[in-house]
């Protein structure tokens, strides 16, 4: 299991001017003094949150000072298409190639990014990975401005410029697309641009396009601002940051507000809103956190979206359902518990496991029924059928479940396909639940996903991942098709909070049978809608040539019927949900792959298809832009005839550079060493090896002694004797 | 320690006593040393042995009969058959790196894909047993990889480095097709640590069939 470290500040290598003077012991001294702090040197998704890093051939690469920032962001019912424009300097006297690492929300699709040097505007394109980059380095040899944005995690990207000019300064504007997270009725937003304290470049770590003598200290003066460093939360960058926010909710909206800036809220209409900085601007010192809610409703609340994309159109609908959808009387529920005791799962998780369980034993009802299946390569079932939820039953079962220990093999399939097995399947005004709790450490997934899509019926699959549980992408499609949902538990103490929600969900389902029906033809994703627990959305996306005819939706809200119909050509216009449909699309390819239902090469190519398409930067597509003609050593002047000088729709020069419209700051923001951050951030989540020594040299050294002991003196005793 | 002496007087109690606490003593000794003794030649013993079977059971995977277990109670299956053919060696990886998989031979890291496929794929084993012979690997030298579906992966050696364990820097799904085995750094350590030696190597060509 990848143990992650909770990040300590204190253990945060202290800037040491004195020996981060050299430039290769530098990055060595920040990884030992890591190292000896024992912990992991840094996480990724804390140092890479927007700054420059200049980097110079093999050496580690280093921050450059970020000067401003602005962001523009439009939610659009479900989504929130985010365009944040950053300005750097390059404060050191070469010609640098800077790499730009930005953290983002997992589900973010990074599909524009725009770079202008001085006055150069350069559009990116998307292209297979491996030729973005082949174009850009390529570029970069030949003395061409160039940018190129990979994605390094699904969370993590980067931006490469090269041959930024002495002196020039860089802005780079990214476009992303991001999904606005939703949680008991309450819609956030977060916007990563927080500026962890930062720490100015190590001497001249920058990689020399020039290929000239070593660079100088970029911060000559870094003895006289030496003391700031010490308090980085009191003496950081000033670093402002504007924002301002389009809030289409799709539904009446009401609270709006933020719990890390202050905020205005303009209205706008019933379900938008106009948010920006109370401030006029902030330092970008912290994450910046919107929130909203719903307008209580009766019915659930429907957003519709469109917007044409390449000829066709891509429609968008945001199912909430009503807040107060809880039943008077909690519908008898029929339980099946599955806990996998096989040997993977020892240690820890089998408590956890265990711990999980008996968690939900207790919240069972009189009025409930219930089983409990364990697995190993064998199952055995406590009970013959499902009993009744009294006391004597969950007293063996509860006996039971404490008994369990961890060993054998994991066969998965018959304890499912046992748990799955229902004598009456059309008993109605009972809901059926398997809650299974595993690792999914299996490699039969194929036989596993079809036993569970034949074999579901009425039951609902809820699948709870102990452990580190590498399989969880796996655990998340089962829980997919059996429609129910997926908890991951990583640690025992988040064991009783996890089960609580999960098992709120288990007694009130909000909406269940759901169907999405289309009037008219039209690719949909999901291919298979799942049941709506408390608080969360359902979100139906298609693609078709027009938007026009109807989408039914129907289901059940606690036993009622419910159905609703939406005309297409009432759908207000959004920004961004071909991305949303692509990459729902990608996602699914993504899991096919993982399944097998796809090979990897066909998988790949579907996902390669779609980005490319749709201009979504993904594991095998790269964003590249690359400028017409050299500029370097001979300056902009001879390039800026072959480029618009236009500047892109969304740009804001005034945002970005203040009203004076003074192009570069007289001074740069103050700089501090670069820790053993911007190392790290290359690794966002390397591979975690497990331990590979043995100790059976040493046990048999220290038996050996002991036996040689021994016998010495049992031959002394034998003489005294 | 004075020395038991016999005593003149006749009287040996004390020195029996003492004797007798010395023979307890001995053998208790004895015990403990026995049983780390064997612990640690079971240690090696059980790898080696664990490679027939696995040999025997991945031989079964090849001929078409899907995932074998190399005993009825393992938790595991062999995945693939990394050989180093200037070193003579062939070893039986098995899915998985948990310490119950390790404990019989490599195990193929969580999370990376199989040797061949797009990314990276991930191999560690035990120092002291398998994968000792990563310290005579040098750039160059061939990999082969047998997989489940009887292809075989051909790599070639591009380089060798020392990680922490925590901080490999590995991508699994990086661009191309790569291999990397992994094992505890020190080679000839004796206690456990947190260092680990990585041998990276590249596809030279496509997979054959």
């Amino acid at each position: 299991m990848p143990t992650r470290f909770v990040p300590d500040r204190s253990s945060r290598p202290l800037p040491c001017p004195a020996l981060s003077r050299n430039l290769l012991i530098g990055p060595l001294v920040a990884a030992l003094v890591a190292v000896f702090a024992g912990g992991q040197p840094a996480r990724a998704d804390e140092a890479g949150s927007g700054a420059l890093v200049l980097r110079r051939e093999g050496g580690a690469p280093v921050e450059a000072p970020r000067l401003k920032a602005d962001a523009a962001i439009t939610v659009s019912g479900p989504t929130a298409r985010a365009t944040i424009t950053q300005a750097f300097r390059n404060t050191t006297a070469e010609w640098v190639e800077g790499t730009y690492l930005f953290p983002l929300p997992e589900d973010a699709a990074v599909d524009s990014m725009k770079l202008v040097i001085g006055d150069r505007v350069i559009v990116a394109d998307i292209r297979e990975r491996q030729a973005a980059r082949q174009a850009y380095e390529a570029a970069k040899a030949e003395g061409k401005a160039a940018a190129l944005t990979e994605q390094q995690r699904p969370n993590l990207f980067t931006n490469a410029v090269a041959n930024i000019g002495p002196g020039e300064t860089v802005l780079v504007q990214i476009t992303y697309q991001q999904t606005v997270r939703q949680s008991g009725g309450t819609s956030s937003l977060r916007l990563p641009t927080v500026a962890a304290p930062r720490y100015s470049p190590a001497p001249p770590a920058l990689h020399l396009a020039s290929d000239g003598p070593a660079a100088p200290d970029p911060v000559p003066d870094r003895k006289a601002i030496a003391a700031p460093v010490l308090d980085p939360a009191r003496h950081g960058p000033v670093n402002p940051l504007t924002l301002s926010i389009d809030l289409k909710a799709g539904f009446p909206l009401g609270a709006v507000r933020s719990a890390t800036h202050p905020i205005r809220v303009e209205d706008v209409s019933e379900s938008e809103r106009r948010v920006t900085l109370a401030d006029g601007a902030t330092a970008a010192d912290r994450d910046f956190e919107l929130t909203w809610t719903p307008a209580p409703g009766a019915g659930p609340t429907v957003g519709l979206f469109r917007e044409r994309v390449a000829g066709a159109e891509a429609v968008l609908a945001v199912v909430t359902p009503p807040t107060d959808a809880a039943p008077a009387a909690p519908t008898p529920r029929d339980v099946v518990f599955v806990i996998d005791n096989s040997g993977s799962m020892g240690g820890a998780s089998m408590r956890q496991a265990k711990a999980s369980l008996l968690v939900g034993l207790d919240r069972l009802r009189p009025g409930d029924r219930f089983n409990v299946i364990r697995f190993d390569h064998s199952m055995e079932t406590v009970f013959s059928d499902i009993v009744p939820a009294d006391e004597t039953h969950l007293d063996r079962a509860k006996a039971f479940v404490a008994g369990l220990e961890a060993s054998g093999g994991t066969e998965m399939l018959a304890p499912l396909k046992a748990a799955l097995q229902d004598a009456t399947p059309d008993e109605a005004g009972r809901l059926r639940q398997v809650v299974f709790l595993t690792d999914g450490a299996i490699g039969n997934e194929a036989q596993i996903f079809s036993a569970i899509a034949s074999g579901r019926g009425r039951t609902r699959l809820f699948m709870v991942g102990i452990g580190s549980a590498p399989n969880g992408y796996l655990m998340r499609h089962a829980a997919e098709l059996g429609r129910g949902s997926f908890t991951q538990i990583g640690s025992a103490d988040q064991v009783a909070d996890r089960m609580r929600e999960l098992l709120v969900k288990l007694e009130s389902p909000a909406v269940t049978d759901l169907t999405a029906t289309f009037s008219a033809a039209a690719d949909v994703t999901p291919s298979q809608m799942p049941d709506l627990y408390r608080g969360e959305p359902l979100t139906v996306a298609a693609r078709m040539p027009e938007a026009k005819g109807t989408l039914t939706l129907a289901g059940r809200i606690g036993g009622q019927p419910w159905q609703a119909v939406l005309r297409l050509d009432a759908a207000a216009d959004g920004a961004g949900i071909g991305k949303v449909w692509a990459r729902a699309k990608i996602g699914d390819a993504e899991t096919a792959r993982i399944t097998g239902r796809l090979t990897a090469d066909s998988a790949d190519a579907a996902i390669l298809q779609l980005a490319l398409d749709h201009g979504l930067t993904t594991r095998l597509t790269s964003l590249v832009a690359i400028d017409a003609t050299p500029r370097r050593p001979h300056g902009a002047r001879l390039a800026r005839t072959d480029l618009p000088l236009n500047l892109p729709a969304g740009w804001d020069f005034e945002a970005v550079f203040g009203p004076g419209g003074e192009p570069v700051p007289a001074k740069p923001p103050v700089q501090r060493r670069a820790g053993a951050a911007p190392i790290q951030t290359a690794a966002a989540q390397p591979v975690a090896l497990p331990q590979t020594a043995t100790d059976f040299e040493i046990r048999g050294l220290i038996g050996a002694f002991l036996l040689g002991l021994g016998l010495w003196l049992a031959a002394r005793a034998r003489r005294l004797a | 320690m004075t020395r038991p002496v016999a005593a003149p007087s006749g009287r040996p109690p004390l020195p029996r006593a003492r004797g007798r606490g010395l023979a307890v003593a001995a053998a208790l000794l004895c015990v403990a040393g026995l049983v780390l003794l064997g612990q640690g030649v079971w240690i090696p013993a059980k790898a080696a042995l664990a490679q027939g079977l696995l040999e025997r059971a991945f031989a079964r995977t090849l001929a078409g009969e899907g995932a074998v277990r190399p005993w009825p109670w393992a938790d595991t299956v062999p995945v693939a058959r990394i050989v180093f053919p200037r070193l003579g060696e062939a070893y039986v990886a098995l899915a998985g790196s948990s310490g119950q998989a390790l404990a019989f031979g490599p195990g193929h890291v969580e999370g990376t894909p199989e040797a061949g496929e797009p990314g990276t794929a991930v191999y560690a084993a035990h120092r002291d047993t398998q994968f000792r012979s990563l310290g005579r690997l040098v750039p160059g030298d061939a990999i082969a990889v047998v997989r489940r579906d009887g292809r075989t992966a051909r790599f070639r050696v591009t380089g060798r480095r020392i990680v922490r364990w925590d901080a490999s820097g590995l991508d699994p799904h990086a661009p191309g097709r790569r291999l990397v085995l992994a094992t505890c750094w020190p080679l000839d350590g004796l206690v456990q640590g947190p260092d680990r030696l990585l041998v990276e190597a590249e596809e030279d060509a496509p997979t054959e069939p």
